[in-house]
């Protein structure tokens, strides 16, 4: 996937304003994702807080104050809204039923399609589900007042966690191209994201081995990154560089991968069906 | 224009063993059976023909549309499009093609058609006038504006392939690959197609390449025919041709002498020997003779000097049955060089 230029941007941005259009025609849908997201968060923030109820104010497990901990999860699971872009299931979906070959016969780049595509769908998960989910529990528990510094880090580091989401589901997508059971991968794809990166557990309550390897896998830049940095928990100015340049070099990364693994598809790809 | 030199494409599929047993088997080998779908085909089409490709079923068809489009790569052989390769170009080549596949849809399923035809102009990036002129000409042909605001996905089969038609045409491609593009059409809407496509060849010279399996539809939009079988192109030329060369035609009568129809049929047969006579629905006699031993003016004359006509017709032939004639003489060819060798 090329950088996109401005005469890329043109050509795409209509599937992202297309897309918000169909989007918009299913308003009931971000209802209940809202509650799914919110009922989520009460009940791993509830258990947790109970976790924590005696914690002296120095700290307890990981270094975890009660307001901290509530506010990583809460974080934790409006970031999983955020990497919620159906980019998985569609390209699964276009691949199994064939309709992948509409995409083909037009002068596009289908990767770059789903990307716009991807687009509105998290900016709608983010006003329509995220940012209710998060005054909701503003309202309801106390959280940490990160400070301003922290907030534009997390702010940043926040794009390229979406960034990692779109390239690791669309890696699930097209594991469409070997197997029919796009069903099963997606479901081990969903718990070994939300394990490793540390959106369940803190990666910092993890026993060492296990922690050690989430640190080395592209998941940790999709929650535990943005976490570190909004809620302070690095070292200086080159602690909160290494959790941006390790999700840099996840998108990048991934993203060629990524782009590899569509060529060979491509090459040995049979539309089903006709 | 478009090329094909010894055109291969294989398909690997994995072998499923019958039963329970067979599926649980599956699990742990697998087996891939190799199905060749298109067979070493060559053939020319050349600028600003309208072509039907012809093919009994399985003849690899749409597989030979998915690789001139780009979207399949061949096993062996190679095509062109415009001196390009498709599958080594896909989006250069997509530029100057457009597509219709009968059984899918190419618009935005939950936005209206208009709204799709916006998204087209973009990702083409269709001059204005182009744009408007276009929209105009499906304004006058296709009543696209009855579809209104309407999500793709609630029209009708008809409706949609309207749009499809349209929406195939909008960037005014040099050449358009139509992959049974007319199912759902109504004669009107049929004849309304064929308008269009009359019109963009006139004004843009446009290159027309479809498979139909409905004799109405290529007769209609098509002046030439590109019959393939087994991979080896049997019949290049135009449809006239293609049906001249049917060995039985038929006539169809009604009369109005005072006989039982199977009289009626008794007497054709004895008066033209090696005719055969049916009654078909309402008393109506259909005769079918062989071309090669009868003139139509022989089987016309004989009629009007026996029967009383109150209507009389003959068909055109059935293109399937001339396509079986075709594949089967094949065959016998076939059979025969192994019988000398």
């Amino acid at each position: 996937m090329k950088p996109p230029t401005m005469r890329a941007v043109r050509a795409y941005l209509p599937f992202a304003t297309g897309g918000l259009q169909s989007l918009l025609q299913y308003r009931s849908m971000f209802v209940i994702t809202g509650m799914t997201a919110a009922a989520g968060a009460a009940v791993t923030v509830f258990l947790w807080r109970a976790v924590y109820a005696d914690t002296p104010a120095d700290g307890g497990p990981g270094g975890f104050t009660l307001t901290g901990i509530t506010t990583y999860l809460l974080v934790a699971q409006v970031l999983q809204v955020l990497h919620t872009n159906r980019v998985d299931d569609e390209v699964a979906a276009e691949v199994y039923r064939g309709d992948v070959a509409v995409m083909l016969v037009r002068p596009v780049s289908y990767p770059l399609v789903r990307f716009f595509a991807s687009l509105p769908v998290v900016a709608a998960n983010a006003v329509l589900v995220a940012v209710p989910v998060l005054v909701l529990f503003a309202l309801l528990v106390p959280l940490t007042v990160p400070r301003p510094g922290d907030v534009a880090l997390f702010a940043l580091s926040t794009v390229f966690s979406v960034l990692i989401a779109f390239c690791v589901n669309l890696l699930t997508g097209m594991t469409g191209f070997v197997t029919t059971n796009t069903w099963g991968v997606r479901m081990v794809k969903q718990s070994v994201v939300a394990f490793f990166a540390g959106q369940l557990v803190p990666i910092a309550l993890m026993p060492q081995p296990l922690a050690a390897l989430a640190r080395w896998l592209p998941f940790r830049g999709m929650v535990d990154g943005p976490l570190t940095l909004l809620l302070g928990r690095y070292d200086g100015a080159a602690g909160a560089l290494q959790v941006l340049v390790q999700q840099v070099g996840w998108v990048l990364g991934l993203g060629a991968v990524c782009a590899v693994l569509w060529r060979a598809a491509l090459g040995r790809l049979e539309v089903l069906g006709g | 224009m478009i090329v094909a030199h010894e055109l291969v494409k294989e398909f690997k599929i994995p072998e499923r063993r019958p039963g329970l047993a067979g599926s649980l088997a599956t699990l742990f080998t697998r087996r891939h059976r190799v199905v060749r779908a298109v067979d070493g085909v060559s053939f020319e089409i050349p600028a600003g023909s309208r072509t039907a490709y012809i093919g009994a079923n399985g003849a690899g068809k749409s597989t030979t549309i998915k690789m001139l489009t780009g979207i399949t790569t061949p096993t062996a052989g190679y095509c062109r499009v415009r001196g390009i390769e498709p599958y080594r170009h896909r989006q250069r080549n997509a530029r100057s093609i457009g597509v219709v596949f009968g059984q899918r849809s190419q618009l935005w399923w939950d936005l209206s058609v208009p709204d799709s035809f916006r998204i087209l102009r973009r990702i083409y990036d269709i001059p204005d006038p182009v744009y408007r002129r276009n929209l105009a000409l499906y304004r006058d042909l296709l009543d696209i504006d009855a579809l209104g605001t309407t999500p793709v996905r609630q029209l009708s089969l008809g409706q949609r392939m309207r749009a499809e038609i349209a929406a195939s045409l909008l960037h005014d491609p040099a050449v358009v690959f139509w992959d049974e593009p007319t199912i759902g059409l109504d004669m009107v809407l049929k004849e309304a197609v064929r308008e269009l496509v009359n019109h963009a060849h006139r004004e843009l010279g446009t290159t027309v390449v479809l498979t139909s399996h409905d004799i109405a539809d290529i007769a209609a939009i098509c002046d030439s025919a590109l019959v393939v079988d087994r991979g080896r192109v049997v019949h290049q030329g135009s449809i006239q041709d293609l049906l001249r060369s049917a060995d039985r035609r038929a006539v169809l009568f009604d009369h109005r002498d005072p006989i039982a129809p199977d009289a009626a049929c008794a007497i054709v047969e004895q008066g033209l020997p090696g005719v055969r006579a049916t009654v078909v629905d309402g008393g109506r006699v259909h005769v079918d003779y062989p071309a090669t031993e009868f003139t139509s003016r022989r089987v016309l004359a004989f009629l009007l000097e026996r029967f009383d006509l109150a209507d009389c017709y003959a068909p055109e032939p059935d293109l399937e049955d001339v396509l079986r004639q075709i594949y089967g003489q094949r065959r016998d060819a076939a059979l025969r060089e192994v019988d000398a060798a």
